[in-house]
């Protein structure tokens, strides 16, 4: 206890670059995260129309390859495209990546890690916007057919859009996961906040100030909590709102970490 | 394809047992611990319920790599002499359950809340509810998000291998294999299929347990 609140021990924080250099490390792993959020959104709302689709073979091919990405490791999947991609292809992404993209985006590296996030993420956002078109009541869709919609038209204009106002709140908690999980990618050498907070415990430790790794990792520790924690609260508001609009609650999709907190 | 497998069947083997074992000691944790926290978050005492929910908070907020590095580098350093299986399941054991905290206070809660006034006005006390009515009833209830969480923890198993711990469980004997052979898209095929027999027969487990006792709110 002495040695955690002894205050020679924090001393790194006032010294040096040490802080500013783990925050930018940080900033690296909330783009990414932003990043594979997107594609990971726009791939799991196509593959949750595949799932759904009525077209059996569809929907089956759907929901095997949902199955596997959501059930392997996501640092399997990761530590796989890392090793296994073609060094071609992360040639051309270097290539092809414009100057003013962030600096951890112009490595080849991140294609792999890129490659993991999204496609581990679409799986389980598929799943999460499947619970949330399948929880509307059926009389939606049979009150749009009534009406003499086609299908593809009741999924437009009745179903789509109430379905995935449901599943914004989980969405967000999906997120907060996502955020923890790019942390993972430091394993493949790409420098974020994990990677620079060893470099800032490794460089300071011949100096007179020294950064002991307990301190430096409690500090990323609460970086992380201070970001996700709000995250939390945004996504209990938005769902509380969404309840108190709908009067219903969202069936919680399995394997989902954070689907579990649904009170 | 499958020669990988079998001329290093006793890696893959071996690593398989270990990710099991990781796994079947962090649940045991994960329970007993998530256990504790969800008492704390429901008892009748407000400032244990503020503890309880900062346990969760933190541990629900913070990545698991990050536990590992202060929980074996960290105290490492500080000259706590913990080991990397102590460190590694301990960590995954915690962070879990803070999900198993609310998991369990959830479940407890969908206990109608009639039931609980019922009993008291029997003249049960705080205690004898929560044993006799309350948790027999959210046990079942609790089923299916327990599977999901134990599916989860078998993936989060994985960082523990590849990160500094170095616990020669399945990813990482994949990782040895594939150093050595070069056979990158095998060997990960082999890997990938002992992730899925676990997750695979968890899910067969919890549907199985699913049908006989859970009911549904």
């Amino acid at each position: 206890m002495n040695y955690l609140f002894d205050p020679d021990n924090w001393e790194w924080l006032t010294t040096g670059n040490n802080v500013r250099f783990i925050l930018e490390g940080f900033l690296i792993n909330l783009e990414i995260a932003l990043v594979s959020m997107v594609f990971a959104l726009i791939l799991g709302l196509a593959l949750a129309l595949l799932r759904l689709s009525r077209v059996k073979p569809v929907s089956v091919l759907a929901g095997g390859w949902i199955d596997l990405f959501r059930n392997l490791p996501l640092i399997f999947l990761i530590l796989y495209f890392a090793l296994g991609l073609p060094s071609s292809w992360k040639q051309a992404w270097e290539d092809a990546m414009p100057s003013w993209a962030p600096e951890a985006f112009q490595s080849g590296l991140v294609l792999g890690a890129l490659l993991g996030l999204v496609l581990y993420n679409s799986a389980v956002l598929a799943e999460i916007m499947r619970a949330g078109i399948l929880s509307l009541p059926k009389g939606q869709g049979e009150a749009a057919s009534a009406l003499g919609m086609t299908y593809r038209q009741s999924l437009y204009h009745v179903i789509l859009p109430q379905g995935l106002r449901r599943m914004v709140p989980a969405t967000v908690s999906q997120l907060i996961t996502l955020n923890k999980d790019t942390t993972l990618v430091s394993i493949i050498a790409i420098t974020e906040v994990m990677r620079r907070a060893r470099i800032v415990t490794a460089s300071n430790f011949f100096t007179v100030v020294e950064a002991p790794i307990l301190h430096v990792f409690i500090f990323v520790g609460l970086l992380f909590v201070i970001v996700n924690f709000s995250l939390s609260r945004l996504s209990r508001r938005l769902e509380l709102r969404e309840r108190a609009r709908t009067g219903t609650k969202l069936k919680p999709a399995r394997s989902l970490e954070d689907q579990v907190i649904v009170d | 394809m499958l020669d990988v497998l079998t001329d290093h069947w006793s890696e893959f083997s071996s690593g398989f047992w270990v990710t099991v074992r990781i796994v079947v000691v962090s649940f045991g944790i994960a329970m007993v611990v998530g256990t504790l926290v969800a008492a704390l978050r429901i008892a009748p005492v407000k400032w244990l319920q503020r503890i309880g929910g900062v346990y969760v908070e933190i541990f629900r907020n913070i990545p698991l790599l990050v536990l590992l590095f202060i929980s074996y580098a960290g105290l490492r350093r500080a000259d706590v002499n913990i080991n990397a299986w102590v460190a590694g399941t301990g960590s995954l054991g915690l962070y879990t359950a803070a999900y198993v905290a609310e998991a369990l206070r959830s479940g407890v809660f969908s206990v109608g809340k009639g039931q609980i006034e019922a009993s008291l006005s029997l003249g049960f006390s705080y205690a004898e509810t929560l044993r006799r009515i309350v948790l027999p009833q959210a046990f079942r209830t609790v089923i299916s998000p327990l599977g999901s969480l134990t599916i989860a923890m078998i993936k989060n198993s994985a960082i523990i291998g590849v990160s500094l711990l170095a616990l020669p469980d399945l990813l990482k004997q994949a990782r040895i294999v594939q150093a050595r052979t070069f056979q990158t898209d095998e060997t990960f095929f082999w890997a990938a299929v002992g992730y899925l027999i676990l997750t695979g027969t968890v899910t067969l487990i919890i549907r199985n347990l699913e049908r006989r006792f859970a009911i549904r709110r």
